[in-house]
């Protein structure tokens, strides 16, 4: 018989191609380990504000001043023989200087440009002036309208180039290529503040400040777990607002240290049910699964129950 | 199942907008003054707003303290069950999952096994001979988380009353976990019906809250409507199309006594008791309009209350006997109007679309329930005695007729469906969350619950 030999290797690479996809492609049975839940919140920025914000009142941790450089010891100064005579104050608006200007100009006509074209030329702002004057006088002859014509173009010639000179002083004049001259070249830099022993802590609070009051997370582990057992009994649609407060102590297994101690008495009969829904409640639920890292936080807390819209 | 499973299964309940009002709240109460003043007090963890849930409670039978009681006590613990189910507050667990089996109620239970059962409150009790063949009934109602007694009571009674004892067991049971009265001890007069649509033969019978215990009060040869309950005594009183024009009845459950409310010219109707049970007040016929009058029923004499062009009727006191609210047609349509009980201007309170009629006072005094038609549809409602607040709490092809329960929680009120079906009776309570079908042996109309009986 014969065999196609084309047809053998094709089986061949096939089998080979597909025993080694059998093996290499083996299916591990994926193993998903169940994790806890992790409540995730959105809050707004206020509220993160207000949860990050320090508090005035708060306990001083740190009262020492910052320092981040320990200083030589300053030379005690004899503060009684270094008497010296107060100087008189200078200030930027010392009256004298400001009236003279003022007053020139009052005077004559002229003086005003002098100021200004100090850094230019100071004569040609007048030539200005005077020169039109004349041709104002020479139209009265009749006959020379031409020759007046005539004169003005020598003048126009001649003062051309002047007009252009004052203007530029009124305007200021910026030249983006010596911007860089404003800056100031110096590096940024600031004095350390000094002192005797060194202190990294800028602030005179608690190095951890309301920041670290974790009662949003396990509080709301709490919340999810004791909501559960919590049969709110039924108070019509007449809500009185109820509320009933403990204070409660709780073991690191997450169980009750003692009964839960309720906050006041309730004045009402429909209170006391309330009161008492919510002590099943925290009694029925217990071992609670709190995040054990906070334990310091939640060993000892108020759980509110209220309908109170806050 | 471990408490930390079921915490993964459970879904997360809180809204997110409860969650975020319940951390803002916890950030203005740790800011706030409270933190100051009490440096030491714990933190505040907020729980805002928990879902109503009806309470899980185990009502094991009734232990028979002689040994032919065992069926009575099987019988009162079902009464119990299904009277503390039907009020929607409560979440009785089936026997079948107890632990324990109660045999001794006068030592304290193995709470732990009614904490596995996942019950928060626990009835025990017991149904004895008495040497004087009485019954004698015993309950404890036990907090099983604080291992607390709640209530404890005794009574006796006639055996054949074994049901009247449940049903105050009940009451005490119902008034201890919500702090509302109890309304499961008492009655209701309806409107039963039977026969074809065309000869319906309509009868007045009476029974237990619970539909038991039906008991007729008339035989039926004429036609009889809108019975209503003396706020205070065993006493009815309804209109019967006798020989003539309809007239308004008082009858005595007890004795079976019955006597017309005065003898008026031309139709009474629509009667109503006042809250010390000494008046009915009515709506007489006078050419095509009604009005509103009252009866003293000692003194037989009679006080008219309105004088309109118009149809006054349905006339319903408040609790403390001042004011009265009826229905008039005089600003057109049908509305709930309200004047003082010893007359005066009347004011509108019902102001939604279509017409009101039927309003009934609750006997806490907080709401008048009504019917409303509109848009092709009947509805029962509440509404503030203002006309506030008001409130649809079932509506349907035909609801009509609303009469409260003695606590003011609870509404009952009947129901058609239309076609050939006939009517029966509901329970709604005022939250409308609640709706019971009430057992009744045949049609039934125009409810009206009793008073309580003890």
């Amino acid at each position: 018989m014969k065999v196609d030999k084309t047809l053998v290797a094709s089986v061949a690479l096939h089998v080979v191609v597909i025993g080694w996809g059998l093996v290499s492609f083996s299916s591990k049975v994926f193993e998903s380990v169940p994790e806890d839940t992790l409540p995730v919140d959105i809050i707004s920025a206020d509220q993160l504000a207000k949860i990050a914000a320090g508090m005035k009142s708060g306990k001083k941790e740190n009262p020492k001043p910052l320092v981040e450089k320990v200083a030589e010891a300053k030379p005690v100064e004899d503060a009684v023989g270094k008497i010296t005579e107060k100087a008189p104050v200078v200030t930027d608006t010392t009256p004298p200087p400001q009236p003279k200007p003022v007053e020139k100009p009052v005077e004559k006509k002229p003086d005003p440009p002098k100021p200004v074209a100090e850094s230019k030329p100071k004569e040609e702002p007048k030539p200005i002036e005077k020169k039109p004057d004349p041709p104002t006088i020479d139209p009265i002859a009749e006959a020379l309208k031409k020759e007046e014509k005539k004169p003005p173009k020598p003048q126009v010639q001649a003062t051309t180039p002047p007009p252009p000179q004052p203007q530029k002083p009124k305007e200021r004049t910026f030249d983006q290529s010596k911007i860089a001259a404003l800056l100031d070249k110096r590096d940024p830099a600031r004095q350390a503040t000094t002192g005797e022993t060194l202190n990294s802590n800028a602030a005179l609070g608690l190095s951890k400040g309301k920041a670290a009051d974790n009662s949003a997370t396990w509080g709301a582990l709490f919340q999810s777990q004791v909501e559960r057992c919590w049969k709110k009994p039924y108070g019509g649609i007449e809500s009185q607002n109820p509320e009933a407060a403990f204070s409660i102590r709780l073991k690191r297994d997450g169980t009750l240290e003692g009964m839960p101690i309720p906050e006041g008495t309730p004045a009402t009969p429909y209170l006391r049910v309330y009161q008492e829904s919510a002590l099943r409640a925290i009694i029925e639920c217990q071992p609670y699964n709190l995040p054990a890292a906070y334990f310091d936080e939640w060993k000892y807390f108020a759980p509110v129950f209220t309908e109170r819209k806050i | 199942m471990t408490n930390k499973d079921q915490s993964r299964e459970m879904p997360f309940r809180l809204s997110r907008r409860q969650l975020v009002s319940g951390m803002a709240s916890l950030g203005a109460l740790a800011g706030g003054p409270i933190r100051h003043a009490f440096a030491q007090a714990p933190k505040r963890i907020i729980v805002p707003e928990g879902d109503f849930a009806p309470l899980p409670i185990a009502i094991p039978n009734f232990v028979a303290g002689t040994p032919s009681d065992g069926e009575v006590g099987v019988g009162v613990t079902q009464v119990i069950t299904n009277n503390l189910k039907r009020s929607g507050l409560f979440a009785p667990i089936d026997q079948a999952a107890y632990i324990e089996k109660v045999v001794n109620i006068d030592a304290p239970p193995q709470f732990q096994n009614w904490k596995t059962i996942n019950a928060q409150a626990l009835v025990t009790g017991r149904m004895t001979r008495q040497p004087d063949g009485r019954l004698k009934a015993e309950f404890r109602l036990w907090d099983v988380n604080t291992a607390q007694q709640l209530a404890g009571q005794q009574y006796s009674t006639s055996p054949e009353y074994w049901r009247r004892i449940a049903h105050i067991v009940s009451d005490q049971i119902y008034e201890r976990l919500t702090s509302e009265k109890g309304y499961f001890d008492s009655r209701v007069v309806f409107v039963d019906e039977t026969g074809t649509k065309e000869r319906r033969v309509k009868r007045l019978a009476l029974m237990d809250q619970d539909g038991a215990n039906v008991r007729y009060l008339t035989r039926g040869s004429d036609l009889v409507l809108t019975p209503r309950f003396s706020p205070s005594t065993q006493e009815i009183t309804y209109m019967e199309f006798g020989q003539g024009d309809p007239r308004v009845y008082l009858l005595n459950i007890e004795t079976g006594q019955r006597e017309i409310v005065g003898n008026f010219p031309g139709m009474s109707f629509s009667p109503r008791f006042s809250p010390d049970g000494q008046r009915v007040i009515m709506s007489l016929q006078q050419g095509g309009n009604s009005n509103l009058f009252v009866m003293d029923l000692r003194s037989k004499s009679t006080m008219r209350l309105t004088d309109t062009p118009a149809i006054d009727t349905s006339p319903s006191y408040a609790p403390d006997g001042a004011r009265l609210c009826f229905e008039s047609d005089r600003g057109g349509k049908p509305q709930i109007y309200v004047m003082p009980a010893a007359g005066g201007p009347a004011q509108r309170i019902s102001f939604g679309e279509g017409s009101y009629s039927t309003p009934v006072w609750s006997p806490r005094g907080d709401y008048i329930a009504f019917t409303k038609q509109g848009s092709g549809q009947f509805s029962i409602g509440i509404m503030k005695p203002d006309g506030s607040g008001e409130r649809i709490l079932t509506s349907g092809f035909h609801n009509e007729g609303p009469t409260f329960a003695p606590n003011g929680r609870v509404l009952m009120f009947f129901r058609d469906p239309g076609g050939n079906a006939g009517p029966s009776l509901f329970t709604v309570d005022i939250s409308g969350r609640n709706e019971q079908r009430v057992p009744t042996p045949g049609f039934a109309s125009d409810p009206a619950w009793s008073p309580l009986l003890s």
